[in-house]
């Protein structure tokens, strides 16, 4: 209803009803300007830094970013070299274990030789001690044998007269040693 | 065994043998049984052996040379069997027959033989040894074949040794 009521303004009046009053314009001009420099004054400045802020905080997450691609870059390159330095220490100890195991191989077939010539030198010893033991006890069995053959021979020639002249013989000879 | 209680053993039994009367057969059949005792290994081992009851043991003994020997001598070696002194038997005997020896101013002349001595061949021996130790003799006459010929004669520390055997063993140490 209103806007019917203003499309049906009066033509013979001397404004146009959509301009505003002059006083509403000089009213509406210096409010503006007011605000306009209130804005200027305090609302700029808040905006400026706040931009300011957001610049940094971005240029700080930049620096951090570039920071972390150079670290990044750089662990890149640390690993890298200490690849490098993992195939050099496996290489390093490999030749080691390849040295000590041929000195072992080594020190093993030495100590091996030995001891097989020591084995065989007392082999040999016993060997010849064993020949002369065999001798020594073949001897002795022989000459205990001899004995127990001689003392039966013996036994046997002492007939009972032979006992009896040995008896006065003994007797004989104590007697004589007065 | 200490050699106080060997003695003092040798001591009881000459003393029981003499108030026996018989000193003389006791001495000579003990001194024939510790020859035997010493030279057969079976007859040791049975009279030494602490597992046989001592009762056994004397009962061997009286099997042995009961039907032989004096009654005092078969009582004399039991007592020493029984008391469990079998291994000191020969050692017993030859200090009761030293003591005997002594009671009658003899000294025991230990004569080894292969063959057995008559009763001339061992009178003549015991004054052949008389007039060379100067000391009358109480002759014991052992028979050990072992000395395969001739004697061996032992008076106190004196051994005079005429046995084929050693003169076989003189050889056969040169040799």
């Amino acid at each position: 209803m209103n806007h019917i009521s203003l499309l049906a303004v009066d033509p013979a009046q001397s404004r146009h009803w959509l301009f505003p009053e002059p006083a509403e314009i000089i009213y509406g001009g210096i409010a503006s300007l007011i605000i306009f420099a209130a804005l200027w004054k305090f609302a700029v400045p808040a905006f400026k830094k706040a931009l300011g802020a957001r610049t940094e905080r971005i240029q700080k997450e930049l620096d951090a970013s570039a920071n972390d691609l150079s670290k990044a870059q750089a662990d890149a390159t640390q690993i890298r070299q200490a690849l490098g330095d993992i195939e050099s220490e496996k290489a390093r100890l490999l030749a080691d274990a390849k040295a000590q195991a041929d000195a072992l191989l080594a020190d093993g077939r030495a100590r091996l030789t030995a001891e097989i010539a020591e084995l065989e030198a007392k082999a040999d010893a016993d060997i010849a001690a064993a020949a002369s033991r065999g001798s020594d006890e073949l001897r002795n069995e022989i000459g205990r044998l001899a004995g127990v053959a001689t003392d039966r021979v013996i036994a046997s020639v002492l007939d009972d007269s032979t006992q009896q002249a040995l008896v006065e013989n003994f007797i004989a000879k104590v007697g004589a040693s007065r | 065994m200490s050699d106080n209680r060997i003695e003092g053993y040798a001591r009881a039994l000459f003393e029981i043998a003499r108030a026996e009367g018989n000193i003389d057969t006791v001495e000579a059949e003990l001194y024939q049984l510790a020859r035997a005792f010493e030279s057969s290994d079976a007859l040791r081992s049975k009279l030494t052996d602490d597992q046989i009851p001592a009762a056994r043991r004397q009962a061997i003994v009286e099997d042995l040379i009961g039907a032989t020997a004096a009654n005092t001598t078969v009582q004399l070696v039991s007592l020493v069997i029984g008391s469990g002194r079998g291994r000191d038997l020969p050692a017993i005997v030859d200090k009761l027959v030293r003591r005997a020896s002594s009671s009658k101013h003899l000294e025991v002349a230990e004569v080894r033989s292969a063959v057995p001595l008559t009763a001339e061949q061992q009178s003549r021996l015991a004054a052949t040894l008389t007039s060379v130790t100067g000391k009358q003799i109480n002759l014991k006459v052992v028979v050990d074949p072992s000395v395969l010929g001739g004697l061996v004669a032992t008076v106190g520390d004196t051994v005079i040794d005429g046995s084929v055997r050693t003169r076989l063993d003189n050889v056969k140490s040169r040799l």
